[in-house]
């Protein structure tokens, strides 16, 4: 529930889940609570904390999740820590993503979350999940872009006369 | 585009343009003009800058600087992000990889365009043919006034892609693939651009040369990369393409050499692979998808099929399972 907030405030969901989720939000008092929670972090990290929003009990609530509220303010002082920050959210959505893509191929679905990775492409056999590593060369030979890690050693040398 | 004149008049616009591209022309009304422009202007304008490369979970920061002299394009590329361990100098289509750390340098010929702002791979015609080609908006970008290009696919088997085009050259300044749910998967952006002929021969030199007296030169790439016959055929590639390359290109690891036929709509390319299946044997089939990057493996008895490009999952798949011999 609340991953599902926080991802229709980022954009992520789909029109479907999006309407949802908005329904969904009004639906109890601590949702509610969290939509608006949500909203004063967003904007307090913009750095134009509503004042008129910050009841006491979004305050209380704000001042229970410290770790979320206290760190940020700091690093956004500067514009590198909002690009830093940045990069760290959206490197721990992924994660969370990912956590839960992988809770879903273990079979203890979420409902709402798996839905998301619809499958357009023809299932004909198996298709698991490439690893990194084994794409590597190809992606080196393909994209001619070839990376130093994994340059190997020069199977005819010669002196680079010509080379500039 | 429907209502486009007669093509021959679509030609003689690009052939005006191409005339024009490097002093400040008056910008043409037909899009198909204008990606024609754009296609030349990273050929022949000259400028120097920085870009943000991004394509999925990944960012990347990239210098460019680029002088064309009569009948010779020269370049230089290197990577900002991470230790200092490459850098690229391409004279034409010649490609000088140095690696510092190993001292060598490698021989590449490009084979399609593929380094920002040089993403045209074909003539604007050909790229005309997969995708409906729109101007968008007018922007400010970097200071210079640049017109959206919109290239919408024709079909499902590649993806949609906006190209901003500066007003004057024609330079692309930024670029954006989208999925086809419209979210950017992919985006290049100059953030740092000076256009024209400021930067002089000297920025074009390798940086890394002077780190080592004596260079090795690995020659392999560019030996490998004559057109061969490899044997395989892709026979059901989607419209529109087309096979620009066919070469057999050593891989680590491998003993022997790697087919890999290369496709291009003009925008998007793949490259197919084609080798024996290694022990452990491959069984299944497996992919992966990152930004525009796509990855689809599948055995194919004996051999191993793999695809490798800025395409949609299903366009790999159904190339790779029309993999055959010829």
């Amino acid at each position: 529930m609340t991953q599902e907030i926080s991802s229709l405030m980022d954009g992520e969901l789909e029109p479907q889940q999006a309407e949802r989720a908005i329904r969904s939000c009004c639906a109890s008092r601590e949702a509610t609570e969290t939509w608006m929670v949500y909203h004063v972090i967003g904007e307090t990290l913009r750095g134009h904390a509503p004042d008129a929003m910050a009841t006491p009990k979004v305050l209380e609530k704000l001042a229970a999740e410290p770790a979320i509220i206290a760190r940020p303010r700091r690093i956004y002082e500067t514009p590198a820590g909002r690009i830093a920050l940045a990069a760290a959210a959206s490197v721990a959505t992924i994660g969370v993503v990912g956590w839960i893509g992988t809770q879903g191929m273990q079979q203890s679905p979420t409902g709402a979350v798996i839905a998301k990775n619809p499958v357009a492409v023809q299932p004909v056999s198996i298709v698991v999940p490439a690893q990194p590593a084994e794409m590597q060369d190809y992606v080196a030979a393909h994209k001619q872009l070839p990376s130093a890690d994994l340059y190997r050693p020069v199977n005819r040398t010669a002196p680079a006369a010509a080379a500039r | 585009m429907k209502s486009a004149p007669a093509p021959g008049v679509r030609r003689i616009l690009p052939a005006l343009a191409l005339g024009f591209a490097c002093s400040a022309q008056a910008a043409p009304s037909d899009p198909i003009a204008w990606l024609h422009r754009a296609a030349q202007a990273a050929k022949q304008a000259s400028y120097e800058g920085v870009y943000v490369h991004a394509n999925g979970d990944r960012i990347s920061t990239v210098r460019v600087t680029h002088l064309t002299t009569p009948g010779e394009e020269h370049e230089r590329i290197e990577p900002l992000d991470g230790p200092d361990t490459l850098e690229i100098v391409r004279r034409n289509d010649e490609m000088f990889c140095r690696f510092p750390d190993a001292k060598t340098v490698r021989l590449d010929p490009r084979i399609t365009n593929r380094f920002f702002p040089a993403i045209l791979a074909a003539g604007a015609d050909t790229i005309a043919a997969s995708y409906d080609v729109k101007l968008g908006k007018t922007e400010r970008v970097l200071g210079y006034e640049c017109q959206w290009i919109r290239l919408d696919p024709k079909d499902g088997m590649r993806f949609p892609q906006r190209l901003c085009s500066e007003s004057a050259t024609g330079l692309i300044l930024r670029a954006k693939v989208l999925n086809a749910e419209r979210h950017v998967i992919e985006q290049y952006t100059f953030t740092d651009l000076k256009l024209g002929d400021k930067s002089g021969r000297a920025d074009l030199k390798s940086i890394f040369k002077a780190r080592s007296r004596q260079w090795l030169s690995d020659g392999q790439p560019r030996d490998e990369a004559t057109n061969a016959e490899t044997g395989w055929a892709v026979t059901k590639a989607p419209a529109g393409f087309n096979k620009v390359a066919e070469l057999k290109r050593t891989l680590p690891g491998r003993a022997q050499p790697v087919s890999q036929l290369v496709l291009t709509d003009g925008l998007a390319s793949m490259s197919v692979f084609v080798e024996p299946n290694p022990t452990p044997t491959r069984t299944s089939e497996a992919s992966s998808e990152d930004g525009t990057t796509t990855f689809f493996v599948r055995p194919m008895g004996d051999q191993l099929v793999t695809v490798l490009g800025e395409v949609p999952l299903a366009t790999a798949q159904q190339v790779a399972r029309s993999v055959a011999k010829r």
